[in-house]
Order: structure tokens, then sequence, then C-alpha cells
């Protein structure tokens, strides 16, 4: 039985969002598949928390949008990096990254 | 700010946003069906999955407009189509927040612009005015704080209090700029004035401590920026050119800086002359370094870190030690013992001075504060009249509030709807106010003195104006709508649903505690205005003791055309006797001095009728002509007027005389025969009075409307005397009167201006200018706010009647007489009535006393005009109580009852 997923904290998913959109302009739709398969179901997004996550990136200039055909043929709203929002992810990373290490440097400490 | 744009967006938004989810769901469904999941799982899963599409729609919304910001829009929206819905409430909400935030905020800005504002110089916070208190044993002419040129120098040593010192004195010159000479203000001003205020030039430079010694053919003047604007058209080649200041060349040096208008609010000079030219621009003076003759007002810039209190404290050590070495000097005048014991008690004053020195502040700063308060009041009734307006709306909204209640809404949303409500009321009556506050501004300002010299005063929006007026209206709105959106949220949906029955007497209470409060503050209003009228009325009606009618006052100053004196008094003799074949003026008379202009030549006399005696207080004097007071219609009630022998020169007849009046005689001769007595001017040890009086005159204004002193009159000479007024009685109308006048003096002298010209009716009316403000303001108010509080009045009863009807219609069925009806519904409006008195009165009392200064006549607790208020308003209170009374007591008995 797989382990439980954990919800995701808000912070993060927008983070994640970012990187996702980084690699290429995408919808609502393929970000939340994306998320899916890329932490192979380990992690759940809540998906209704995806599309408010979206419009406050919109909101803050670090992604843009624009409605262009999908691959089905219908009209989607792609989502787009700024150049704001690739300064944005790097600052993240680092973060994170830092974060992390941190966290491990702990619990290293206290074995 | 980008939420209020995505409040603009919202539909597009909205739609875009049903797009992307429907977008999302569709492909989710369409995969789930490609699993092999039946439709409408597939169709349920999805949406479970995305947590509830409406859940989603919220939470976007929240992100584009937070949620209070997106409440209080809708609040917004929802008040503004409600009250378009009941446009007389709105109207009359409007109005009387616009009548009173506009009427605060026009004086408040008069009042900032004459009292509080600080001068637009670098730190004016520092600045101080340096006074003498007690007595100065020298000889002043000018307005008020008077100080000698000399110790205006002394005072600049004082380096270790003040970073520098400078003085300055307002006067009146003919300046020509090449064309007509006309009067023009401008100030005379020490070298270190410019630096001391921080001030620059504009253009050139400005006066400066190397103008304080040059040889006088150098004069130079600074001109003021509107001046150079307006005269010369900005003219980049200014610097260097020459005006006529009273005949005398001067060169433009500089132009001030744009924005200067000198430190007086009240007068603003055109030009700026150093002190080392004042003997051309003062005609015969020449005592800039006699240390007894106090003429300029003494300002300084205190060093920072010191206070005015230091800086006082630490010149009186230096002080003290000049009063002792000016008394060894030559020139100090021998003086009694005492006078001498009242100068070495002098001390030197040290006030903040931040605002300038205006004798315009010093006269309009009690009338102002005054009015102030009255607007206060009326912004207070404006606010309660709206506050019961909105509990009379609000009861008739219990419904729909407490299903809204029901439905969910916290009582603390309801609440902030009904502010929402008072603050866009509040809001919008303050732009309207705030937009006609100007016109009120330039109403005000025109009752403000003006002559030749322009004041600063501007009637016109500026940001301070906008952003005290919002405030208010924001405060107003807060203030009316606090006490409806507190009793509805206590209401409960049973209860109001229960619409029959007793009525909601929560609401009706509070709307009698309004109206109790309404007649008190328009009580105390009517009080205001029924003591200024009276004020004004008995001014008006004591008259200034001559007649006036066809009376007119013109004025003349030669010397400031280069005249000597005996040349200036020769011309003016001339030019009256010119007038006696004007045809247009049936009599006329010259005075040294113009009456009622709130000035005069005063000083302490000596009388001797037996026993010498030193006069208690100050006499105002003057010079006329024989057959002045005739002329005036003033009655001599002894003795005899001037005659030709008395104008005489001194040489051929040394015999001086005067006329005294009546208050002269009673305070100084009371019991002797006046006639015969001798008097002369001055006080000191050494003064020999040997002018016989020859006449007694009735008493009459001649300072202002209101004095009653003791006056004495002297001829004017032939040879070396002159006056500067004239006073005709005029024959035509004044126009007439004007041309042959202009006449007459261009004939005499083509360039010399007239300095004024006017009735005297007008200038009876100006002499009274602020009691005519306080009378005409405070009757405005008092009505206004008479109609305010009738109409909550008004509103209150007929909806007390209109709630009793079905009671009331059981009482007459039973047998009651329309009196009694009447009664019963009076009751309440008698039982408001009597609360608001009972609040008023010892208000006004209390009050009262703050505005004993401005009144006239009459004490601030006259009991007749408490009276005479009071009944007017209770009499008007009880009329528009009995309208409905009446109303309810016509009642058909079947009629109300079958309202059920």
């Amino acid at each position: 039985m797989p382990s439980p997923r954990f919800p995701i904290p808000q912070g993060t998913l927008d983070m994640l969002i970012l990187q996702i959109v980084s690699l290429a302009p995408a919808h609502g739709y393929a970000i939340a598949q994306r998320l899916e398969q890329i932490s192979k179901s380990v992690v759940q997004v809540n998906q209704g928390s995806l599309y408010p996550a979206l419009h406050r990136l919109e909101q803050k200039g670090w992604i843009s949008a624009e409605w262009k055909e999908s691959e089905t043929g219908r009209e989607a709203k792609f989502y787009s990096l700024t150049r704001a929002g690739r300064k944005q992810l790097a600052v993240e990373k680092d973060s994170w990254a830092r974060l992390t290490s941190a966290v491990k440097l702990i619990f290293n400490e206290g074995q | 700010m980008r939420q209020l744009l995505n409040w603009f967006r919202r539909r597009d938004l909205e739609r875009g946003l049903d797009r992307e989810l429907q977008y999302h769901l569709e492909r989710r469904i369409a995969d789930l069906m490609r699993e092999g999941v039946p439709e409408g799982e597939a169709r349920r899963r999805a949406v479970l999955e995305i947590g509830g599409v409406t859940q989603v729609r919220e939470e976007v919304r929240d992100v584009w407009l937070t949620r209070w910001l997106r409440d209080f829009l809708y609040d917004l929206r929802f008040s503004a189509r409600g009250f378009l819905q009941s446009p007389s409430f709105t109207a009359i909400a409007v109005l009387s927040l616009a009548l009173g935030i506009g009427a605060t905020a026009a004086i408040y800005s008069l009042v900032d612009q004459v009292i509080l504002h600080a001068l637009p110089v670098r730190e004016p916070e520092r600045l101080a005015l340096i006074d003498w208190e007690g007595d100065p044993v020298a000889t002043a002419f000018g307005s008020w704080n008077l100080m000698s040129y000399p110790i205006c120098r002394d005072l600049q040593q004082q380096d270790r209090f003040f970073e520098g010192v400078f003085c300055r004195a307002a006067t009146l010159l003919n300046l020509s700029t090449g064309g007509d000479t006309e009067p023009a203000a401008a100030e005379i001003v020490s070298g270190t004035y410019f630096p001391v205020l921080g001030v620059g030039a504009a253009l050139g430079r400005v006066i400066g401590i190397e103008d304080d010694r040059p040889p006088i053919s150098s004069a130079v003047v600074v001109i003021s920026y509107d001046f150079w604007k307006t005269r010369f058209g900005g003219d980049p080649d200014i610097i260097g050119r020459k005006l006529f200041v009273n005949r005398n060349p001067m060169t433009i040096v500089g132009v001030a800086a744009a924005g200067f208008r000198g430190i007086d609010v009240g007068e603003v000079p055109v030009l700026w002359i150093p002190t080392s030219a004042s003997s051309l621009a003062l005609p015969g003076f020449s005592d800039l370094l006699d240390r007894r003759k106090r003429w300029t007002q003494v300002l300084g810039r205190l060093r920072p870190g010191v206070s005015t209190a230091q800086a006082q404290a630490g010149v009186q050590p230096w002080f003290r030690a000049m009063l002792e070495e000016d008394t060894r000097r030559p020139g100090f005048p021998p003086v009694t013992a005492e006078r001498r014991r009242r100068y070495f008690a002098s001390i030197l004053q040290v006030t903040p001075a931040s605002q300038g020195h205006s004798p315009l502040r010093r006269q309009w700063s009690q009338p102002l504060w005054v009015l102030l308060a009255g607007t206060g009041v009326l912004l207070g009734l404006a606010c309660l009249n709206v506050a019961g307006l909105f509990l009379a709306r609000g009861s008739a909204r219990v419904r729909e509030i407490s299903t809204r209640l029901a439905l969910g809404a916290s009582p603390s949303r309801i609440g902030r709807q009904l502010l929402a409500d008072s603050v866009l009321l509040a809001v919008t009556g303050g732009l309207l106010g705030v937009g006609l506050a100007p016109l009120a501004l330039q109403a005000l300002i025109a009752f403000l003195p003006s002559d030749t010299v322009a004041n600063a005063l501007k009637a016109g929006i500026d940001s301070r104006l906008l952003g005290f007026g919002f405030l208010l209206s924001v405060c107003a709105g807060l203030l009316s709508g606090l006490a409806p959106a507190l009793h509805a949220g206590r209401k409960s949906l049973i209860d109001s649903l229960r619409e029959r029955g007793g009525g909601a007497f929560g609401g009706v209470r509070l709307r009698k505690i309004i109206v109790a409060l309404q007649i008190a503050f328009s009580l105390i209003l009517v009080i205001g205005a029924v003591l200024f009228v009276r004020s004004l009325t008995t001014l008006l009606d004591k008259g200034p003791g001559f007649n006036t009618t066809n009376l007119i006052s013109f004025g003349l100053d030669p010397r400031r055309n280069g005249y000597s004196t005996p040349q200036a008094s020769r011309l003016m003799h001339r030019i009256y006797d010119e007038l006696r074949t004007s045809p247009a003026i049936a009599a006329s008379s010259m005075l040294r001095n113009q009456l009622l202009i709130g000035g005069s030549w005063k000083n302490h006399m000596t009388v001797d009728a037996g026993e010498r005696v030193a006069t208690v207080r100050v006499v105002h004097m003057n010079a006329v002509t024989p057959g002045f007071f005739d002329l005036m219609g003033i009655r001599m009630v002894a003795g005899r007027d001037f005659n030709d022998r008395d104008a005489s020169p001194i040489g051929e007849n040394t015999d001086r005389v005067a006329i005294v009046n009546q208050a002269f005689v009673r305070r100084y001769l009371a019991g002797r025969n006046p006639l015969g007595a001798r008097i002369c001017s001055g006080a000191g040890p050494d003064a020999k009075p040997n002018i016989e009086i020859v006449g007694v005159v009735a008493n009459f204004s001649y300072h202002d409307m209101r004095e009653e002193s003791e006056q004495a009159y002297f001829p004017i000479f032939d040879s070396h005397d002159s006056g500067s007024s004239f006073y005709v009685r005029a024959r035509g109308t004044s126009e007439q009167v004007l041309q042959s006048i202009r006449a007459i003096v261009r004939k005499a002298d083509p360039s010399l201006p007239i300095t004024y010209f006017r009735t005297v009716n007008e200038q009876v009316s100006r002499s009274l200018n602020s009691e005519r403000l306080l009378a005409t303001i405070s009757t405005a108010f008092g009505v206004f706010a008479v109609v305010l509080s009738l109409v909550g009045l008004y509103g209150v009863i007929a909806y007390v009647v209109t709630q009793r009807t079905r009671e009331l219609g059981i009482r007459i069925a039973l047998g009651a007489t329309r009196g009694s009806t009447i009664w019963l519904v009076l009751r309440d409006a008698v039982a408001m009535i009597a609360a608001g008195a009972a609040i008023a009165l010892p208000a006004a009392a209390a009050l009262g006393r703050l505005v004993e200064s401005q009144l006239f006549g009459v004490k601030a607790s006259d009991p007749i005009t408490l009276g005479e208020a009071t009944l007017l308003l209770v009499s008007a209170a009880l009329v528009a109580a009995l309208i409905p009374a009446w109303r309810a007591s016509s009642v058909n008995p079947t009629d109300a009852l079958r309202l059920e």
C-alpha cells in the first residue's frame, strides 16, 4: 500500500508551478497532470488550490497568460514564465536548497 | 491599486475563469472516460477532485480582490442604488451635510490663513517677535509692537540667542512706474530682513546688509514677484530700471522669490525699501537713529535649541543695562518719578511669531474663532439630522435587515453596510460642500478690510482644504451612521417581523434624543444670532454721532509727492478753497486725520483748571478747519467753534485754542467751567498747558463706533499745517462729486493721486465689518439650524403618529376630544423641546462668556435675549409639531381600525 500522500504547502506549490511552467508554457490541466506525474503520486496536489495559485502568480507578474489552441483543438489558457518569474524561481530554488541542507544538518546533528 | 482595476474588469475575469475551469473539467472527464469510467461518474469525480467549482471561483475572486475590499465596493453600489431610489431623503441628507461641511471648511480655511498658517519662509517656527512691555518713554507711529531702529541694531549683536534680527515697517507711498502715480503698499526693512527670513530672489538680488549703509543717491528697491508679473509682465530686463517712490527715483535691484508676500497676511507689499532710504519713503522722517521714536516691528530668528523663554531671560540683563544707559543719553525727555519707575520696570518680551506680524490677525482672531465654534455646532447639527434620517429610514428597512441576519450575515457585516451608507452620503455631501466652500470664502473675505492694500487671503480650493473636508466628511459619516448601525445590529428577526404592536420603540427613543439635541444646538445658535444682531443694531442705532447723509470723504497726501510741509499746507488750503466753488459740493471741511479708521492721533494731556492734572488715559486728538462741527451736524454744547483768527499762524497770534468733547469735560473738568481752562499735549513735568478751551462739543465717534473717549480738537493752521482728509456734503451724486474733485485736484497738481474716496456711510459700515460678519453669519446659521431641527421634529412626530394611528383611532372612537388627542401627540414634542432648552440654556450661558468681547450694549447672559430666542424657537417647534398632531386628531376611527 503506497504511503499516504502528504499535502503540499502553498509556498511550495507556487514554486513547483513556476518550475513546470519554466520548461514550457502549459495550461492549468497540463500543470495538474505534470505535478501528478513528477511527484509520482507521492505528493497530493489539491486541484482546488491550483487555480487560485495560478491567478495569484499571474497577479504578481511572475507568470503571464495567453489563450491559445491546445492539443485537443479547443482553446485553453496557457501560462508562461516571465522574466521576473524566472528571477523569482531562482531565488526560491536557492532558499529551498538552503532550507533542506539546514534541515539535513540538524537531523545529522541529532544522530 | 491593481485590485481596484480588477473590480472594473470583473465581468471579463469571471468569464475567463469559467472558460478555464470548463476546459479543465472537460479534459478530466474525457481522460476518465478513456479509462473506462462512465460519463456521469466521471463528471462527479472531476468536480469532486477540483474541490467544488463555486469554492474555486470564490478563492480566485479573493485573489482578484481581497474580501473586505470587495464587500466594501458591493456595499457602496448597494448604498448608491438605495439612495437613488429615495431622492428626497438623499437630497435632504446630502444638502445638510454639504452645508455643515462646506461652512466648516470655508471658515477653517479662513482661520488657517489668518491665524494659524506659518509664513512660507525657512523654518518659520524659529521666528520670534521682540517687543517692549512697559513704558517706553517714546513717541510712536504705526500699528502695534513698535520699537525704535537703534534697538533693532543693538539686538542684532545678541547672537548668543538670535541667529539674526531684523526690523520692518509697513507703509503707504506714492508709486510711479513711468505713468500715473498711485498709492502702493511697501515695507521698509533692515538689511537683515531677507537673509534672516531665508527668502531669496527670483531675479537679481534681495536687500542685504550692504544696503544698510549706502548714500541715499543709490536708493534701491526690491519688487514683489506678483507685482513684477502683473505690472511689468515678467520683463526679464527689469533689473536696473527706475521707478519713483514719493517722486524720488529708485533703482530696482531684484524681484523677491515667488510666493513671498511679506510677513503680514493682511497687507501685501509691492516693494521693499531698505531702512537707509526711510526718509524717502516716509516724508519728513529723519529719526532713523532716534532711540525715542518707535515705528518698526522687530523680529528675530532664534538659535536652534533656544526657546523664546530662554531668549527672553537671556536678553533681560542687557536690556536693563540699556534702559539705564538711555536715560543718560541726550534726547531722553524729563519725566515724572512715577513714569520713570514704570520705565525701569519695562521688560523685553520675546514671543513666537511663526505666522509673522499682522494687525489683521489681531483684529479678527476672536470673531473667527467664534465663527468656527458656530460652524462646529452647525456641523454637529447636520450630522444629527442625517443620523435621525437614517434611523427613520432604518426602521423602514427593518425587515430587510432581519432577513439578512437570518440568512447568515453577521451583525458586523450589516453594521458595515450601514456605515458604508453614511460614509458614501457624507463623502458626497463633503465633495459638494468643499466645492461650494470657495464661494462662501469669497463672501467672507469680502468682509475683511482691503483698501488700496490687498491682503494675501485666497478663496480657492487647495489640497489642505480638500484634505480637511475629506477628513471631516468621513468623521461626519461615521458619527451619523454609528447610532443606526449599532442599533440595527441588535435587532432580532422575530421582533422585527412582528411589525404590529407598539412599534420599534428603541429606534424612536433614539430619534427623540436626537431631535432634543438638535433643538438644543439650534437654540444655542439662535441665541448667538440674536446677541450679535442686537449688538449690531445697537451700534447702528447709536450711530457715529454725526449726520452722514450725502457725506463723502476723500484723502490726499502731498508730502508723499515730494512737497515740504509748508508747500503741502499751501496746496491743501488751495484745494480746500476750490472745493467751495464746486457746484456738486454744498459744504466742505478739512481734517488732519480721517474718522472711523480704527486709528487716531492720541496722547496724554495735561489739564490746568486751577490745578494741574495729567489725563488718566490717552486723549484722541485731531485738527479741523472752522465750520467742521457745523458741517457734520455735531452740536456745540458750550462756547464757540474755531474762527479764521484761530487758524492764523503762531507768529501772529500766540493764543492757541482747542475744543474738547463732553466726555473730556465730564472726566477732567466736572463741576468747573470748561471754557477758559488750559490744556496741552504731553504729560511730562515740563508740559506747559497753554492752549485755551473755547468750546465743548457733543460726543461723537472718532476712533471707532464703540468708543466713548475723551477728545480734543485744534484748528488747522493756515501756513504750516495740513490735513489729509476732506469731508464734503454732496449736492449731486457721488459720481459728480468725484469728477468735480478730480478736476480740482488735477488743476492743483496733475500727478497727485487721491488716496481714498468713499461715502461716510460706507466708512461706518466698514468700521463695523466684524460685527456685520458675525451678525450675518450667525443669523444664517441660526436659520439653517432651526430649519434642520424642525424637519427632524416634524419627522419624528409624524412617524410616531403613524405608529399610533390604531391606538388614536380607538381613543377617538371611545370619545376622546380633539383637544386631548392633540395634547397626547404634542406631549412628546413638548418633552423634546423642553429637554433641548434645558441643555441649551446653561450651555449658552457658559459659552456666552467667551463671546462677551464681541458684543455691544447687551450682555451674553441677557435674559431678554435668551427669552426672545427661546420663545422664537419654541413657537416654531410647536407649529411644526402641531401639523401631524392636528392630522392625528382628524383621524377617522373606522379608517384607523381598518388599517390592520
